[in-house]
């Protein structure tokens, strides 16, 4: 690797995200190994592994590298990216399950763990992941979005197309059912 | 699961929570428990389940960290599927004339590529984002040149500053014929030598 290259690996996100939006698509290289693990994690968290994760992150790449130019503020690129993942997985989501009421649907079939998933982790931290997977896929839709995407009530109802007070009732049962189950972990 | 009749905490209803909801003590904590609200704050029932809430959200933090660690780095054929799959000429911007009526010109994206390639001649720079002030497509107007630019720790900024103006101004002379009243650099990241994603967490 270049000397060049090993700087741009330690630019800040406003340097290389500013270059990639001018077209520089060694910079747009930097941001797609910088952030493709974060991003991979958080879609793997909303699909909870009902479909491919690789291809979901691809997407949003490629969406990001056509409207970069448009990022008034190269800095918040990390943020930003977060924001194309969810919308590619709800996408998904919504592609996946058209007309079907929210309220009667059953958690996914657990995920087959894989051997990069098996990193150790602190046995409270696995028994949230568990219990996430546990959960109705609206209902950990909505908390993913919420807890680890930062979203709004509003934007999380607007992103799964569902009335306001739908998306609150489902993030509140995810929560209780989260600290009920994380009651019994003590 | 029990069969007396006081009430579960870990229902976690409305009973339980005083007339509160587990939503309106999610956002009471998002609010940093102000403004005060004796109601929650002097029932037994809700100080149980923001804990719990207060519990949730520590764990969440470390399973975003955990999931993150536990994915594998981005290999190389995956990045490049991604590079080749986007539009290189999605980026010329504007066309800038060569001269006054001329029939040639050249695009702003390449002229952001001579820019970026100055730093080659000044050792530890970087370019980030680079504009232009005024009107480029019309051949002779004044235009101010704004580039971001990031340095190694411990470099003497001043100089290097200098250095690249000098050798932006020397390239966009040689490369293009616009007339350039300004060049404006803000250093805007001073790279320290272990700073791997740049961004604080």
């Amino acid at each position: 690797m270049s000397h060049h290259d090993d700087a741009l690996e330690t630019a800040d996100d406003a340097i290389v995200a500013g270059r990639a939006a001018d077209g520089d698509t060694d910079a747009f290289a930097v941001l797609v190994r910088r952030y493709a693990p974060m991003m991979r994690a958080y879609a793997r968290r909303i699909l909870s592994g009902t479909a491919d994760v690789d291809d979901v992150v691809q997407d949003a790449f490629i969406t990001a590298w056509g409207e970069l130019p448009k990022l008034d503020d190269p800095g918040r690129v990390k943020s930003w990216l977060m924001r194309i993942t969810s919308r590619k997985a709800i996408d998904r989501v919504r592609a996946a399950r058209p007309h079907t009421d929210l309220d009667d649907i059953d958690p996914a079939a657990p995920e087959v763990t894989s051997p990069a998933r098996q990193a150790e982790v602190r046995a409270g931290v696995a028994e949230l992941s568990a219990a996430l997977k546990a959960l109705p896929a609206p209902q950990r839709e909505c908390w993913v979005l919420r807890e680890i995407g930062g979203y709004s009530y509003e934007e999380i109802a607007d992103e799964l197309g569902v009335p306001l007070s739908t998306a609150r009732g489902l993030l509140a049962r995810a929560r209780k059912d989260l600290i009920v189950r994380m009651e019994h972990w003590r | 699961m029990n069969a007396h009749d006081a009430p579960d905490p870990w229902r976690m209803g409305p009973e339980e929570l005083d007339g509160h909801t587990i939503d309106e003590l999610a956002d009471y904590l998002d609010a940093g428990r102000s403004p005060a609200d004796p109601t929650i704050d002097e029932s037994a029932g809700c100080r149980i389940a923001l804990d719990a809430l207060v519990r949730l959200r520590g764990l969440t933090s470390e399973l975003i960290e955990a999931d993150e660690a536990a994915e594998p780095a981005a290999d190389d054929s995956w990045v490049q599927g991604i590079l080749s799959g986007i539009a290189l000429d999605a980026r010329a911007g504007r066309r800038i004339p060569l001269a006054v009526g001329a029939d040639a010109g050249i695009t702003e994206g390449a002229v952001r590529g001579v820019i970026r390639a100055a730093e080659n001649a000044v050792a530890g720079v970087l370019i980030g984002r680079c504009r232009f002030q005024g009107d480029i497509t019309a051949a002779g107007e004044p235009v101010r040149v704004l580039v971001e630019a990031s340095v190694p720790y411990g470099a003497a900024i001043p100089d290097l500053v200098d250095r690249l103006r000098a050798e932006i101004g020397a390239r966009l002379a040689a490369h293009t014929t616009l007339n350039v009243e300004g060049i404006d650099i803000t250093v805007s990241d001073v790279r320290q030598l272990s700073n791997r994603t740049g961004e604080g967490r």
